[in-house]
């Protein structure tokens, strides 16, 4: 795909998006229609008040005046009445839809976990999709309802003019239109050249204060703290420079549309004034009629522009509301880009079984080997007619935009029960190794799980058997039970009390859950109730409650002293139990009474 | 909130400036408006005089009407493009003072952290870097509407109103009193609303809270969910919350909207108002239409600055918010201006280059307003390598804090030069700083190459900076370019590289102090050998190498092993 399609690509991503978080037209028209009610009570109070002063001129009679009375006071009323409906109407639409993007942009968001969404990433990458997901709510209340109601009202106001006089309302008509394109186009062109020459350098002014402010004591005791204030302060002069040419667009907008207001006014007088009449008397006949212009119409169609620039000028705002909805879209689809049609083939991280027919099965290889440890030999031995749980020959694994795999070809035997540690320096490849044990990613070579080939089964499939324990599961705030229950096979509402209470003991958080509520203990946001270690535990009580054969513990002592991380592999591999086998990632040392086999793993 | 902060006028020169500039454009814009009013009402009066409205005089053929109205007509021409100029000038010059301020922000501030975080002196909050950097990056950003937006129509609001009304009094006095009721009405029905609907709306708040809140777990937890095959459960899951994210706002909005409703209700009903009262005088003839028009056009902008301020509340509540963090900041640091300056018996650079003896005794450290660490007495001697262990919690990084003075503390840090018993030194902690090679938890690399990532501000040595990154075992290129906070090193290497700096500067000025948070955290055991080895190279140097670890190697080479316990920690207060 070339640079210039995958632009074109994402641009029609952010529309598709946009198109999903807009409200169905039947759902916003509560809201455009009291949005019009609005701004048409507005127009026509003004309109009323000078008919009614005008013709109070004249001294007719009070009565004929009256229905005048009953109209100003009531557009007063209705004017500001609509206008609540219509932002309740509208933001009520706006969130309904906004539910629908937000289960949009999950659905999007989860193809890619965890292997694109790695720890790393992963706290900054989604608060930021999820604020851009929030920002898509503008798009109804900011962009549609102001530039559809005020558009509306401005184009029947201009129909009533029409009628008295069809130059005026061209000529209205004219005006409004340079005022919209100037204050539309030319500053949107002007805030956009502004913001690019400036975005530059903002980026790298947040660059120097995030290492100013982030590494502040490191400065300090280096001695360089000048210098990065200096580089600082360098940084922002530029800015302030740039800034200020910048700035020279601002306030574009406001003297456009306010020569607009005042040359629309003059417009109504000098058009208007030559074809004056006298009024016929208020009574019983007047009439309004076509093309006549008495003192009560001039002052109107002088006073209308007034209301109908004011309307107006929503439209620029809403077209630079427009562009920041879109900018937000372009940002969610460019983390999450849509799930491809199910029509077209996609590459699966399945895991595949492929023969090897180069070399013969049990030829000896250089590469890396189980080595059985002292003890584990016996037993490895003796259990040679049992069916091994878990069994890989030749595999590796690759990441999906990686041609290359990561590690060695590895191969390993695991009987019911056993304990296998992988070793390897960091970057090996042992979280690849992990992802794809579990589905998560491409798997190479042979695979068997209870000695069937796992080259036909689903994801899903594959990780009811292999449960990953992550590094860093995540911790819902929730109850305890809540964090335990969604492991279950038969889904968290069939979870019992009991098996809670059994995997709960096995990794020794039954006595503390029963000096705080139990299984209701509630554990925070991301675990901030707990600590650490409580928080892995419970990842390893999820994966015993999951009933899966075999348990994938990758670097589950990665945060936690050599001490602490003894005791606590010691009372994690007690609590998987003799049926259960564990396949134990680590870059420590574990003790060898732990484990029945080993292998390191090697770069490729 | 304050409608206006002093402390922005104080910190930020570029604030006061603007709100001479911003009260003289305003007078002028108000003037202009009255202006405006008052000829297009006359004109208009006079067009409806022309052809004989009161009867008065027989049409004399409207052809005539504009030659007769031209001045009048030019004049209207000339205000119209006034106020276009002054519309844009304000503008122009809110836009040209927040640029300006927030620079005299950013400025005034970076520099009042480094101070305070080099006087330890520093609150927490103000510590907490992503704290810090949001408020100095695009925090300040909000600034932009507090003063596009929000200043321009305060102080419009207090020009106008009072000069609205005066005008008004003069051409009728009837009009004025209506106004000058329904204008306090305003204020008081929003703080009654306000009042009233609190106690709801912080509740409501509270519930919008925990729901949006529910929807980051799950997608933060997305991985997990997966990895139980349970992800695809949550869409119904998450449009349930979402619907009940929905009904909890529409119920807070229903409240907050009431405000704006009352505003425009008391603008629109006040015009109703006046052009009734209006209407029924000139009925009577008791007014002039002239008048009448005029009072009718300027009642609205009477009320159109207030209705301004209410419609860029939030753009004005956001500014102040962001402003306030930054003032934080700024008064943290002025609040501790005029520090006592240390006494040194001894000058610092006659230690530098010797062997010198780091002596604790009751050392008392504070983070915030809670003690981390109680009478501590520590003996670390020049040529040994010591080594701090004990659990997490204990307050062993504050050891360092407090050394470095970085973090307050009382109880005597002295640098006693090695063999002697005497002539024991009270610096300060920037004094001690120059003494010491310190590196930190967090490798605090920056962007730049390795080898200004190493030298920092020390003059380039290529052939020591090979040296040290061999010492630590990091194979990396010097010109090596780092992104911001050293991104394109692993942790590991990151790590590594930080200790080399320690490493670089202590061989580089000679200091005869070494201290090291963690080396070995992120090492495997062979790279741990070798920086054993190479802190051993520099206690045989003669210098006072203290590490924090807990690796069982690092304690085993340790020539004096510091056990930090839970004992010295501070009592709960």
């Amino acid at each position: 795909m070339t640079a210039r399609t995958a632009e074109q690509n994402r641009h029609r991503q952010a529309r598709s998006l946009l198109a999903a978080s807009r409200p169905s037209w039947r759902a916003m028209a509560p809201g455009l229609i009291f949005g019009i009610l609005s701004g048409l009570s507005a127009v026509l109070l003004l309109g009323s008040s000078a008919y009614l002063i005008t013709r109070a001129a004249e001294q007719p009679p009070i009565l004929y005046l009256g229905l005048l009375v009953v109209g100003v006071r009531a557009f007063a009323l209705s004017r500001g009445f609509f206008r609540y409906l219509e932002r309740l109407s509208t933001h009520d639409a706006a969130f309904r839809a906004l539910g629908e993007v937000r289960v949009d942009a999950f659905s999007r968001l989860e193809p890619l976990a965890p292997v694109k969404l790695g720890p790393r990433r992963r706290g900054d990458l989604l608060t930021r999709v999820i604020r851009d997901v929030d920002g898509l709510v503008d798009l109804p209340t900011r962009v549609i309802q102001p530039l559809v109601s005020s558009l509306t009202v401005v184009g029947l106001t201009l129909v009533a003019v029409l009628w008295f006089s069809p130059l005026l309302a061209l000529t209205l008509a004219g005006l409004l239109l340079l005022t919209l394109v100037l204050g539309t186009l030319v500053t949107e062109t002007l805030t956009v050249r502004a913001e690019r020459r400036t975005a530059g350098l903002r980026g790298d002014l947040a660059d120097e204060v995030v290492d100013l402010v982030g590494e502040l004591d490191v400065l300090i005791a280096y001695d360089a703290v000048d210098a990065q204030l200096q580089k600082v302060a360098e940084l922002d002069a530029r800015l302030r420079r740039e800034a200020l040419i910048g700035a020279r667009g601002a306030g574009l907008l406001a003297a456009v549309f306010s020569a607009g207001t005042g040359a629309a006014v003059l417009a109504a007088l000098l058009i208007t004034g030559p074809t004056l009449q006298a009024a016929v008397p208020l009574g019983p006949d007047v009439a309004l009629g076509f093309g006549e212009v008495d003192p009560a119409v001039l002052v109107t169609l002088t006073l209308i522009p007034l209301a109908v620039f004011e309307l107006a000028a929503a439209v620029p705002l809403a077209w630079s509301a427009r562009r920041r909805v879109l900018t937000h879209a372009r940002r969610i689809a460019e983390i999450a880009p849509e799930p491809a049609p199910p029509g077209q083939p996609q590459p699966q991280p399945q895991p595949q079984s492929q023969p090897q027919p180069r070399l013969p099965a049990d030829e000896q290889r250089p590469h890396a080997q189980a080595q059985p440890t002292s003890g584990a030999e016996v037993r490895a031995d003796s259990s040679a007619g049992c069916v091994p749980v878990l069994e890989l020959r030749d595999v590796t694994v690759r990441w999906p935009e990686s041609d290359a795999p990561v590690g060695a070809p590895l191969s390993a035997r695991l009987l019911p029960g056993e304990n296998l540690l992988i070793t390897g320096p960091s970057g090996v490849g042992k979280t690849a190794l992990a992802l794809g044990l579990t589905g998560f990613l491409r798997i190479e070579g042979r695979y068997r799980v209870a000695g069937e080939d796992v080259g036909g089964w689903s994801p899903e499939r594959l990780r009811r058997e292999v449960c990953l324990i992550e590094q860093q599961a995540h911790i819902f705030e929730s109850s305890l039970r809540a964090n335990l229950a969604l492991a279950h096979p038969d889904g968290p509402e069939a979870a019992q009390d009991a098996e809670l209470e059994q995997v709960l003991r096995a990794v020794g958080l039954w006595d503390w859950a029963q000096t705080r509520q139990g299984l209701q203990t509630p554990v925070g946001m991301f675990g901030a109730l707990i600590s650490g270690g409580q928080a892995q535990r419970i990842a390893v009580a999820r994966g015993l409650l999951s009933g899966a054969r075999v348990l994938i513990l990758d670097e589950p002592t990665a945060h936690v002293d050599p001490e602490t991380a003894a005791l606590m592999l010691e009372e994690l591999l007690g609590a998987t139990g003799p049926e259960r086998s564990v396949v134990l990632f680590s870059h420590t040392p574990v003790p060898d009474r732990l484990i029945n086999s080993s292998l390191q793993l090697r770069r490729a | 909130m304050k409608p206006l902060d002093p402390r922005l006028l104080r910190y930020a020169a570029a604030s006061r400036s603007f709100l001479i500039l911003a009260a003289l454009l305003g007078l002028g814009q108000v003037t202009l408006v009255i202006l405006f009013s008052w000829l297009v009402a006359s004109i208009l009066a006079r067009a409806a005089a022309w052809v004989g409205i009161l009867g008065e005089v027989p049409g004399t053929g409207s052809g005539a009407l504009l030659p007769e109205l031209a001045p009048a007509l030019l004049g209207l021409g000339g205000v119209v493009l006034g106020r276009a100029a002054l519309a844009w000038a304000v503008e122009l010059a809110a836009a040209r003072a927040a640029v300006k301020a927030k620079s005299q922000l950013r400025r005034h501030a970076t520099r009042a952290l480094a101070d305070s975080v080099a006087g330890s002196e520093a609150s927490p909050r103000s510590r907490d870097s992503a704290h810090a950097v949001t408020v100095l990056g695009s925090g300040l950003d909000a600034l932009d509407s507090y003063f596009s937006r929000y200043l321009p129509q305060l102080v419009l609001t207090i020009l106008a109103i009072p000069l609205h009304l005066g005008v008004l009094a003069t051409q009728d006095l009837t009009t004025a009193v209506i106004v000058a009721l329904t204008l306090p009405l305003i204020p008081v029905f929003m703080a009654l609303i306000g009042f009233s609907t609190q106690a709801a709306q912080q509740q409501q708040w509270r519930r919008l809270d925990r729901l949006s809140r529910t929807y980051l777990d799950i997608v933060e937890g997305l991985s997990t969910l997966k990895v139980f095959n349970r992800a695809h459960r949550q869409r119904e899951n998450l449009r349930e919350i979402s619907d009940q994210h929905r009904r909890s706002t529409m119920k807070v909005l229903r409240i907050s909207f009431l405000s704006g409703f009352v505003l425009e209700l008391a603008a629109s009903l006040s015009v109703a108002l006046v052009a009734v009262s209006v209407g029924i005088r000139l009925i009577d003839g008791q007014m002039d239409l002239a008048v009448g028009l005029f009072v009718l056009l300027i009642v609205p902008e009477a009320y159109a600055p207030l209705r301004q301020v209410g419609a860029n509340y939030h753009a004005a509540a956001e500014g102040v918010a962001a402003a306030e963090d930054v003032f934080e900041i700024l008064d943290d640091d002025a609040a501790h201006q005029g520090r006592p300056a240390g006494e040194s018996l001894t000058p610092v650079p006659a230690l530098r280059g010797g062997s010198v003896d780091l002596v604790i005794s009751g050392l008392q450290v504070r983070r915030g307003e809670a003690d981390v660490l109680q009478g501590v007495d520590l003996r670390a001697r020049a040529g040994e390598l010591t080594v701090i262990t004990g659990p997490s919690g204990t307050g062993k990084t504050s050891l360092f804090d407090a050394i470095m003075g970085f973090l307050p503390s009382r109880g005597e840090i002295l640098l006693q030069p090695h063999g002697t018993f005497s002539a024991t030194s009270g610096l300060t902690g920037p004094q001690r700083r120059e003494l010491i090679a310190w590196s930190g938890q967090r490798h605090g690399l920056r962007s730049g190459t390795v080898e200004e990532n190493i030298a920092m501000d020390q003059p380039r040595n290529q052939d020591l900076t090979r040296e040290v990154l061999d010492d630590v075992g990091l194979q990396v290129q010097l010109d090596h370019r780092l992104g911001v906070r050293g991104a394109g090193l692993s942790g590991g290497q990151a790590h590594r590289a930080a200790i080399a700096r320690a490493l670089f500067r202590a061989r580089s000025l000679d200091c005869p102090i070494l201290l090291l948070d963690e080396p070995s955290a992120a090492l495997d055991a062979r790279s741990e050998e070798q920086l054993i080895h190479t802190l051993r190279g520099e206690a045989a140097a003669g210098r006072t190498v203290l590490v924090i670890s807990h690796h069982q190697a690092m304690r085993e080479a340790a020539d004096h092993l510091v056990q930090l316990s839970p004992a010295y920690a501070g009592a709960p207060r």
